[in-house]
């Protein structure tokens, strides 16, 4: 049972708070933000206590989205999850997240919290059901225009009419909207571990399917997969490249009835983001890793320590990808290295890096006392980076349709994108 | 400014708030509001502000009574002026209005509202509409937490009973979560009556309600105890779904339903097999959440892969840690990969701790390089690897890598002995480095241990010595430990040594407990340099391969609580609420179906080997080191001997004796000790032994003027034995103590007595099962002890004990045991194994049952032997209180074997010749002086072994309405 709700800037402002049952004050506010800040790294942030009190929370938009409980039954992982929906949810209300558009909207977000919690048990966090309660319309903080073209980001998102819409699109409140749009993304983390000796010694992906749906009413949307897209080990579909996964998921308003003929999922989305879709796959990629890493790591006669990383991109080319690894000359001008002495670590950013290209970067370091075992302690290369236009699972979606067709003309955005989550290059 | 802009001043609020334009008003209410999250106090416009309640404008209401609800608790007089308002908006056509009335009303903590609010709930609570119907269920428990007994009265809570059978799922689930509350408060009531029929209209509303819903109805399952397997199964298979939800809360609830019913399930059942395999994906799929989720996922893995750890043996790769995991996150994720290693992993594993150890957080890479020696001591078959690569760490000499990688090491030696002592010349090389205590202490051990193989091992030794006084204890105890172990195995080059650290730790320590140790090592090299070396130089136990595993009752509690707190904090709810409000502990169902225990079937495998539960080092102090190398095969087991447990560094290899001794020798040698007195001391006389008697406060003793190591017992203990109801004309039988709590034995608790019947000795023992589990395949063994009693036949427990059963066993003794003189004399330590465990425990014996029924001497042969027995030999003390004329006392003593051989009378004082005999044929006679009229008895007692001098303290005592008979007896 949730005792009670607050929202509190990075700083420390109070921007929300509620009460639901009596059971504390409103003085553990500045306990929480007392506690949490004199944390340290080490220390698990997510549940802490203060008497009977118990605070848990998480950061969204740089604020701290708090919850407390006394009730030692309450389950940690239900509060989490629901203060992330409800994030999500003043998310898809006030159009972003920040401190200013929380403080603008907070009655909105007052009455939010009334339907969403009553005495501490979570109700609703649909938007569908909610809609028929909220009566506060959203204050945006600036008017949102398409045409706005200052906000493109630095991915486009390619639909079939091949029309580009700013990355910002989406981040609007879900109500101000009078045009129908539908966001569709497919985003993919990879979990990478490559050996010392090359062998790919694990290669996960999470993906999820997520829909941004602006329409007050939609009747009904059919996505299309890839036709060959397969769950599980055993079942293969169609020939050649198959498209599979390990373990799917879908949210509870999808519909299967068609998914298993013909890989088309059938939902009624509300308002708001959701999750569709989320799938996972280990071990068995359809395609080689991305990225490959050649080192020589060596002393020279002056008792430097010598790295000479040689990067190879194996994707397609003409496929740019942003890069920042770890691990300096450089063989590209527009590149840049750091040493953080800190982290231990060297910093090579690569602004773009062209699929089927290699880059090799000359670091030399000069360390006091290097011994032939200092060599051992050269750690792994970890590569962040994020692929535009790409699933490594090759998931695709063949359509989106809405029915029955929209009376209004309706926009639909689809967006691929895969980030890496854990890659790491072994030396 | 912007601050007045954002928080006006109250006075223009006011004026705002009594304008008449509605848009005015609502914007002026806003600002009320905001103002009322920052901390501002805006009470003063309650008036104001309420009368903007009247309103048709829903956006309007909803702000207003947001303000209600925050001041009306501070202004409860003017709470009284919205009643109205609420009452009319309950009866509003607007199902929205309606229910927001209810909502508000419930929330007014007032005491004078509530009566207000009794008829609009009751009307509410029967609404047309499920959203107002949902609205008015939860406001019951509202009214419940402020007026228990007018819910109880008005009759509120027979009609959310009703609503479990609500049409509405969303209802339904509300009024469980409100049900599932208020039966917190009344834990005896049967408020949420779970019968199978609620359970089917619950599992009916979890397929259709919200996600939320569904997690209030799966932890109200969880509460649940099906009658037997064949329901427990039809739950799991009606849950099972939940697993695939997108919700992981609603996925975690879902898990705790079904770990919880799995226990009762049969495991040879094919769903057993089908619900462990589909137990696995939404588990892995958990960790792909973000960070806070992930460890409050990792948490309760943990606490899974105790219980059950099959679930997870295929899944180690998803445990890896990511570069970019939180640190909290990747040390539980480094706990879990310990726990499911196993052969089959092991190199895949050992492949990824090292990579960690060359991280860069230093706790990380501590807790990575524990983890190899972890792996070792669990993998026999990866313990060599894991020493190469420890090594390997060393070499890095990275400072906490290599103190950690030596404190590992240390273990590894115990579990493997005489193995890996190659390494030690390279360990000894980092010796200058080690600064952190438990590093140091690791190598002072390991230097000490494997003295004889290091040539310099005094010179390393008396190195630390420098700076004994700056180290810590552990390093100080280890350290007096390790120069005495050298002495042991090199005594010539090293007396100086031993000298110096002895009277480092003896004079100039002001720590008792390495006084202790020290004061011991010294009068056990100084008496018996034989006896110090078995012991100190005892063949330790090997050490168990889990540790920090969570106890197992414990674990059961927690497995209940999945998902909540206590899974986070680990710990049962009891520690972490004040007061009593909301704790209930939660147990395991037992299974039901076919009494088969609940440890997994499939021994030999690899996981295997978790799977037995594994030994957990006894804390009790008094435990010998070879008492736990016993070889407990009893006949009626076929399998191997249990692997013994281990036990904390340091604390086995001081002395067998154990610790309790140490209380008792503290005493002693602060004490002077009297000499013996003369057989016809007289009674006027008894002087310093006037003090004592029934107390026990200072035992007499008798001390050889040679023998200057005091011994005595712990008096206490065996003062207890004898605190109990006596048989007025039987033999002396101590009463039934407990011997082995249930908390130091996974749950069998034995308590036990000694009797003598018929000439034969038996161990009385209850054995209870306070346990979830059923125990079997009992079996008894004890140690060598002084008067070699050994059991003379197997432990006769032929059924397996379920739990919560008391069985009575009764163990025939023999005296033709190994014999070992035990501290104290009468000290017996056992060891009980059963199907979970081995146990060890210790208790004293009444040393009456030794004396055997031919005790009594022929007169002339008393005479000659009382006369015989020198002065030296003999002790005398009171018996205080005792009420018993001098027939009556020689009755009594008779049923106990204590002969009575003559007696004569001098001045009014009955004298009675005592003898009796040992089971080991020595004989003591005694002489007892009753004076009519003092209740106050002497004795003396006297016996012919030279070698032991004998004193039997003999007491007889009595009270109005019972009979105490304590024999204690003393050898030195």
């Amino acid at each position: 049972m949730i005792s009670q709700v607050f929202i509190l800037s990075s700083q420390g402002d109070h921007l929300i708070y509620k009460d639901f049952r009596g059971e504390a004050g409103s003085d553990v506010v500045s306990v929480f933000y007392e506690k949490v800040t004199a944390l340290t790294g080490d220390q698990p942030p997510v549940v802490m206590s203060h008497g009977d009190l118990h605070f848990v929370h998480v950061r969204q938009g740089g604020l701290y989205w708090v919850a407390t409980t006394t009730s030692p039954g309450s389950s940690p992982f239900t509060i989490i999850e629901f203060l992330n929906r409800f994030s999500a949810l003043v998310k898809d209300y006030c159009g972003s997240l920040s401190e200013k558009s929380v403080q603008m909207n907070f009655a909105l977000i007052y009455e939010l919290l009334d339907e969403v919690v009553d005495y501490g048990y979570i109700q609703t966090t649909s938007s569908d059901v909610l809609k028929n309660f909220i009566q506060t319309e959203a204050v945006s903080s600036k008017p949102f225009s398409l045409f706005d073209l200052s906000n493109v980001g630095f991915f486009g998102a390619e639909t079939q009419q091949s029309k580009v819409a700013p990355s910002s699109a989406a981040s609007r409140p879900i109500q101000s909207s009078r045009e129908s749009e539908i966001f569709l993304d497919v985003i993919e983390r990879m979990s990478v571990v490559i050996g010392s000796k090359g062998v790919v010694l694990k290669a996960d992906v999470e993906g999820e399917v997520r829909v941004k749906c602006f329409m007050p009413s939609c009747s009904e949307m059919r996505i299309g997969l890839n036709e060959e897209f397969s769950i599980g080990k055993s079942q293969l579909r169609g020939y050649g490249a198959a498209v599979r996964v390990d373990e799917c998921r879908f949210h509870q308003n999808v519909h299967l009835d068609e998914f298993h003929s013909n890989r088309v999922l059938r939902l009624c989305p509300s308002q708001g983001e959701q999750t569709v879709m989320q799938y996972q796959l280990s071990d068995d990629l359809p395609s080689a890793p991305p990225f490959r890493l050649f080192p020589t790591i060596e002393r020279d006669s002056g008792g430097r320590l010598l790295m000479y990383l040689k990067l190879r991109c194996d994707l397609p080319s003409k496929r740019f990808v942003v890069i920042s690894a770890l691990s300096q000359e450089l063989s590209s001008p527009d590149q840049s290295a750091e040493l953080k002495l800190q982290n231990r670590a060297i910093d090579w950013k690569i602004p773009r890096f062209i699929g089927g290209t290699q880059l090799s970067a000359l670091f030399k370091l000069e360390v006091s006392g290097l011994s032939p075992s200092s060599l051992m302690e050269v750690g792994p290369v970890v590569l962040v980076f994020e692929l535009p236009q790409l699933t490594v699972s090759g998931l695709q979606i063949r359509f989106l349709r809405l029915s029955p067709v929209q009376p209004a003309p309706s926009q639909r955005w689809i967006r691929y994108v895969t980030h890496s989550d854990s890659y790491i290059l072994r030396l | 400014t912007t601050d007045n802009q954002n928080h006006p001043p109250i006075f223009e609020l006011k004026a705002e708030l009594n304008s008449d334009k509605k848009e005015k008003k609502k914007e002026a209410v806003k600002k009320v509001i905001a103002s009322m999250t920052v901390g501002k106090d805006v009470s003063a416009l309650f008036p104001d502000v309420v009368n903007c309640m009247q309103t048709d404008n829903l956006e309007l209401k909803k702000l207003v009574y947001l303000y209600l609800m925050n001041y009306a608790k501070s202004q409860p007089d003017m709470a009284i002026m919205a009643v109205n308002t609420f009452v009319k908006d309950c009866e509003d056509p607007n199902p929205l209005i309606r229910a927001l009335a209810v909502r508000t009303m419930g929330c007014i903590r007032v005491d004078k509202i509530t009566e207000y609010l009794c008829e609009p709930l009751r009307k509410c609570l029967k609404d047309e509409d499920p959203y107002v119907r949902k609205t008015a269920a939860v406001c019951v428990a509202k009214l419940h937490d402020i007026n228990a007994q007018l819910v109880e009265d008005q009759g509120f809570l027979d009609t959310l009973k009703d609503l479990i059978s609500d049409s509405n799922p969303m209802v339904v689930a509300n009024a469980v979560a409100a049900l599932s509350e208020i039966a917190e408060s009344h834990p005896n009531s049967n408020l949420l009556d779970l019968n199978p029929q609620t359970i089917n209209k619950l599992l009916t509303a979890l397929n259709e309600c919200t996600e939320w819903g569904q997690i209030f109805i799966l932890d109200c399952l969880a509460n649940y105890t099906p009658r037997d397997d064949r329901e427990s199964q039809s739950i799991c298979e009606r849950v099972t779904p939940r697993l695939s939800h997108a919700n992981s809360a609603v996925v975690l609830s879902a898990v705790k339903v079904l770990m919880k019913f799995m226990e009762m399930l049969p495991k040879d059942l094919d769903y057993y097999g089908t619900l462990l395999k589909k137990l696995a994906p939404p588990l892995v799929t958990l960790l792909s959440a973000e960070p806070e989720l992930q460890y409050v996922a990792l948490r309760n893995i943990n606490l899974i892969v105790q219980r059950r750890p099959e679930i997870l043996k295929h899944e180690m790769k998803v445990f890896f840690v990511k570069y970019n995991d939180p640190i909290y996150v990747k040390l539980e994720k480094l706990d879990i990969m310990i726990r499911l290693a196993s052969q089959a992993n092991i190199a895949q594993v050992l492949a990824e701790l090292k990579e960690y150890a060359t991280e860069v957080d230093v706790d990380f890479v501590r807790k990575a390089v524990r983890a190899i020696g972890r792996c070792a001591i669990k993998v026999e078959q990866s313990a060599e690897r894991c020493v190469s690569t420890l090594l390997d760490l060393i070499q890095t000499k990275v400072n906490y890598v290599v103190q950690e990688a030596i404190v590992v090491i240390k273990d590894i030696f115990r579990k493997y002995p005489n193995k890996y002592e190659s390494v030690i010349a390279t360990l000894c090389e980092n010796l200058d480095s080690l600064d952190e205590p438990e590093a140091r202490a690791a190598m002072i051990w390991i230097v000490g241990e494997y003295a004889e193989r290091i040539d310099n091992a005094d010179e390393l030794l008396e190195s630390f010595l420098e700076g004994f006084h700056d180290e810590s204890t552990q390093v100080q105890l280890q350290l007096l430990t390790a120069i005495v172990k050298l002495f042991l195995k090199k005594p010539t080059e090293t007396q100086e040594l031993v000298q110096q650290v002895l009277s480092l730790a003896t004079q100039d320590s002001d720590n008792p407990d390495l006084r202790d140790r020290g004061y011991i090592y010294w009068r056990l090299l100084s008496t018996d340099p034989v006896a110090a070396k078995e012991v100190v130089l005892a063949e330790k136990p090997l050490i168990s391969e889990e540790t920090d595993l969570i106890e197992p009752t414990l674990l059961e509690e927690l497995i209940c609580h999945i998902g909540t707190l206590a899974s986070v904090y680990h710990k049962p709810p009891s520690a972490f609420v004040e007061g009593s409000r909301g704790v209930q502990h939660k147990r395991i169902p037992g299974n039901l179906g076919s009494g088969e225990s609940v440890e997994s079937p499939d021994n030999g495998s690899a996981a295997g080997v978790t799977e037995a539960p594994p030994a957990v080092i006894p804390s009790q102090g008094d435990l010998l080191g070879d008492l736990l190398n016993l070889d407990l095969t009893p006949p009626t087991t076929t399998g191997p001997p249990p692997i013994s447990s281990g036990m904390q560094m340091g604390a086995m290899d001081l002395l067998g004796g154990g610790l309790d001794s140490l209380v008792g020798l503290r005493h002693n040698t602060e004490r002077s000790f009297r000499s013996p007195s003369p057989p016809d001391y007289s009674p006027t006389e008894v002087g310093p032994g006037g003090h004592m008697g029934a107390g026990f406060g200072a035992p007499p003793a008798v001390m050889p003027a040679s023998f200057n190591a005091p011994v005595s017992v712990g008096l206490d203990d065996l003062f207890d034995l004898g605190g109990g109801v006596g048989m007025p004309m039987g033999a002396f039988n101590p009463p039934k103590t407990v011997w082995l709590p249930a908390m130091k034995a996974k749950g069998l608790e034995i308590s036990g007595t000694f009797v003598r019947r018929a000439g034969v000795i038996q161990m009385e023992m209850n054995l209870t099962n306070k346990a979830m589990s059923v125990m079997t395949d009992f079996a008894i063994q004890f140690n060598r002890n002084s008067f070699g009693l050994a059991s003379a036949g197997p432990l006769q427990i032929l059924t397996p004990l379920s739990p919560n059963q008391s069985i009575e066993a009764a163990l025939p003794l023999s005296t033709v045991g190994p014999v070992m003189k035990m501290e104290p004399l009468n000290n017996l330590q056992v060891a009980v194994k059963n199907n979970i465990d081995v146990f060890y425990f210790s208790c004293q014996y009444p040393i009456s049952m030794l004396f055997v029924e031919d005790g009594k001497m022929e007169r002339q042969v008393f005479l000659a032997t009382w006369k015989d027995i020198p002065n030296d030999n003999e002790s005398q003390f009171q018996i205080k209180d005792c009420h018993l004329n001098s027939d009556a006392a020689s009755n009594k003593l008779q049923s106990s074997n204590i002969f009575t051989i003559a007696k004569r009378t001098v001045e009014g004082q009955d004298m009675l010749y005592q003898s009796m005999k040992l089971t080991n044929g020595i004989w003591v006679l005694a002489e007892l002086r009753v004076q009519a009229g003092n209740p106050n008895y002497t004795t003396i007692l006297k016996s012919k072994q030279r070698i032991t001098s004998l004193i039997i303290i003999h007491t007889v005592s009595e009270r109005p309405f019972c009979t105490n008979w304590n024999l204690i007896c003393y050898i030195l």
